[in-house]
């Protein structure tokens, strides 16, 4: 007979090589082995009458596994197989492919496909795992700890080299469920005698052989199972003992369970980590995804294209901002308005409520929203020392407030349960006030760009003058510490909703996303222009998986929260885009405010319509996703 | 135009802008006053905010021949002075990268004491 390991070698051919190395004799056991009655889930086809020759292909040809040192085919066994169906193909496979038919087949096995299997491993003339490793693994679940011990030593050579340490834990484990599961029959004399003269002789982790002897004193299986943290005597635990054994056996010996599905899951989180507009509140596994495209979120609903374009205001929109019931957007403006919009979230459109013009002179540079969504505080620029608390929905003046002429109060916003508001700007003051306009607290000497109000709704954070982000908390005594330090000034900045992200705009550099509880940069968005002007930037779409900001370059830029390069750049200003707001309720809704005096909405493309981003298309192929609320 | 972005650089003696009262520096960034400008006394800083800047050109002065452009404030455009970008002397070379504010065109104010950062600018 001509010998296989030269040609079959580098493909599937692992193990006749451990046993080439080893004697004749480790083969042979193997090979009679393999005549066993419980050889169990079809690997390949059988063939007692002893004319392999012929059938299994037993030559060069021969796909994957051979043992063959002696001539004699080891090669696998069944013996109610159909000789019409199982005979071997003649086409020759190639490792990979080999690997694939195997994948298949233990997919099939574990569906219940069993004759399927027969047949396909017959046909191919591939094995599924190793005849031994089999019987290993029929012997464990029926709990024959005797024959699977002897099936160890047939597969001693193949595993880790017969490194005498790993076949020793090996056993070690079989001997553990032995121990145990004569316990739990209520044997302790048969126990005793494993622990003895099984366990003990092995000589290896000696404390976990302590342990265990620990439960011959359990008075109850119950109290048994609690201690050991097993599952009682069965398939159960006996699948789980397998497992553990599994993890030793080099994968042509036997593969790890469910190994197809493991690797289509894989694919399927590469799919999700790849997908540009992916939506993380949708949890991508095999059951939720379809496997016979690529995953990927549909665009359906994302803000792409302008909806509408708010013309009402006469100079230069330096602010915009949906309120948190996503139902109202405020926008502000060089031309000392504030004009409040109304969101109609079914048809997706804006209609102009109310203008809000009592702040005399002032170039509105920020509006906050009152989490209930009726008050907004304004505030100007640096020359201004005068903010304005309005009811939205009456169109009254609530506040005027106003503490020296020689203030400066250029930033300002709600505290997140809406009793309080905090105001600053860079002549020094930082105030800490009621809704009547009534100082609460103050804070001497910094300089702030831009503030925020923490969830605890004591401490506030503001960008200051030594480009920093510190935490102010007015509790009794005052405290305040360092959050962060950028190299350049920051603009503006934004907290996230879950108060653990900071989205800052800092001059000349570009967009930076920090981690305010681990104090740390986690990304650099890349894309946007901006030197001189005050941009603001927004969290938001589903799960505010997304941010957004404007820039002097004129359009919007898209990023997904988890990726550097933009995922749309949304033209259509003529001007530096000062500020985005994406609504916070309908995620397919987002605002700009430019210096070409309009507001832009966008929105999710009407159906049918061409693309005038530029952005990717994604080709949308699979299943629903949170976009569209409406 | 969008709204501006002013830096303010802190410190107990702020210099502003005369026109607009935008902080410019202050007396840590201060190096020398003996200057002459087009309007009187000029004073030399060593970092000066919120400047736009013109186009390079070649001026010759009496400590010779430079590169210089003239320095705006940022807010209000108002012309504050110059910064030198290359000094053809070698014994003037110390000047570059600093600026000159006219004395005539800015301010002084009192700032406060206030927790400056561990590393300097």
């Amino acid at each position: 007979m001509q010998s296989t390991t030269s040609t079959s070698s580098g493909s599937g051919s692992r193990p006749s090589e451990g046993s080439a190395q080893n004697s004749g004799g480790s083969a042979e056991n193997v090979a009679s082995g393999s005549n066993d009655e419980s050889a169990g889930i079809g690997i390949g086809d059988e063939n007692p009458s002893g004319s392999s020759a012929a059938t299994n292909g037993h030559d060069a040809k021969h796909n994957g596994f051979l043992v063959n040192n002696n001539g004699s085919s080891s090669c696998i066994v069944d013996g109610e197989n159909n000789r019409e169906n199982t005979s071997y193909s003649g086409v020759q496979l190639d490792k990979s492919n080999q690997e694939i038919i195997r994948l298949i087949g233990q997919y099939l096995h574990d569906v219940g496909l069993d004759k399927s299997v027969k047949t396909l491993m017959g046909e191919s003339g591939c094995y599924l795992e190793h005849p031994s490793a089999t019987k290993f693994r029929e012997h464990v679940l029926m709990g024959d700890w005797a024959k699977a011990d002897s099936d160890l030593k047939d597969l001693e050579p193949l595993i880790d080299n017969g490194k005498l340490s790993t076949i020793t834990e090996m056993k070690f484990i079989l001997l553990e469920q032995k121990y145990l599961e004569h316990l739990d029959d209520g044997n302790p004399l048969e126990a005793l005698h494993v622990l003895r003269s099984e366990l003990t002789p092995l000589q290896h982790n000696i404390s976990r052989v302590h342990q265990l002897s620990s439960y011959m004193m359990c008075s109850t299986n119950q109290d048994l199972y609690q201690r050991a943290k097993w599952e009682g005597k069965g398939i159960v635990s006996r699948a789980l003992v397998m497992e553990r054994l599994q993890s030793f056996m080099p994968p042509s010996v036997m593969m790890s369970p469910r190994r197809l599905k493991t690797l289509l899951q894989q694919a399927v989180e590469l799919q999700s980590q790849h997908c540009p507009c992916h939506d993380m509140a949708w949890e991508t596994n095999l059951g939720t995804v379809s496997l016979l495209t690529d995953h990927c979120c549909t665009t359906d609903g994302f803000p792409m294209q302008t909806i509408q374009i708010l013309t009402d205001h006469c100079d230069e929109v330096w602010f915009c901002k949906f309120s948190p019931d996503g139902l109202k957007l405020a926008t502000g403006s060089k031309d000392s308005t504030v004009i409040i919009w109304d969101v109609d979230p079914y048809k997706l459109t804006l209609k102009h409520r109310r203008v809000l013009d009592g702040q005399a002179q002032l170039s509105v540079s920020f509006v906050s929203w009152s989490p209930d969504s009726k008050l907004i505080l304004v505030g100007g620029t640096e020359d201004s020392h005068e903010l304005y608390i309005w009811n939205v929905d009456d169109g009254k003046l609530v506040v005027k407030f106003s503490q020296s002429l020689e203030d400066s109060l250029a930033c300002g916003a709600f505290s997140r349960d809406g009793s309080r508001f905090v105001c600053g700007g860079q002549k020094g003051q930082l105030y800490l006030c009621d809704l009547n306009g009534t100082i609460v607290d103050s804070w001497e000497g910094v300089r702030v760009n831009s503030i925020a109000f923490r969830a605890d709704n004591k401490t506030i954070l503001a960008a200051d003058n030594h480009y920093r982000i510190r935490g102010y908390n007015f509790d009794n005594p005052h405290s305040d510490f360092d959050i962060l330090r950028e190299p350049h000034p920051i603009m503006t900045f934004s907290i996230n909703s879950a108060d653990r992200l900071a989205l800052l705009n800092v001059s000349n550099q570009g967009l930076h996303l920090w981690d305010i509880e681990d104090k740390c940069l986690v990304r650099r968005f890349q894309g946007i222009r901006q030197s001189n002007f005050a941009i603001h930037s927004c969290f938001g779409g589903v799960n505010e998986s997304f941010v957004a900001s404007g820039s002097e370059d004129k359009v919007v830029y898209i990023w997904h929260i988890k990726r550097e390069e933009p995922l749309a750049k949304l033209a259509g200003h003529t001007k530096t885009v000062n500020c985005v707001s994406w609504n916070p309720v309908y995620p397919s809704l987002l605002a700009s405010a430019s210096d070409d005096a309009t507001v832009r909405i966008w929105g999710p493309k009407p159906n049918g319509s061409s693309a005038t981003t530029e952005s990717d298309d994604c080709s949308s192929s699979s299943s629903s996703s949170s976009w569209n609320m409406t | 135009m969008g709204r501006i972005f002013l830096e303010h650089l802190g410190g107990l003696k702020l210099f502003n802008c005369a026109q607009c009262h935008t902080n410019l520096t202050n007396r840590s960034q201060l190096i020398s006053t003996r200057f002459t400008g087009a309007t009187g006394r000029a004073y030399l800083f060593k970092r000066v905010v919120n400047l736009t800047f013109s186009n390079i050109q070649e001026r010759v002065m009496l400590t010779g021949r430079h590169m210089v452009r003239d320095v705006m404030c940022k807010n209000c455009g108002a012309k504050l002075g110059w910064m030198y970008e290359f000094a053809t002397e070698e014994s003037q070379k110390y000047k570059e990268g600093r600026v000159i504010l006219e004395y005539a065109l800015i301010t002084e104010a009192e700032g406060f004491p206030s927790e400056a950062p561990s590393t300097s600018h």
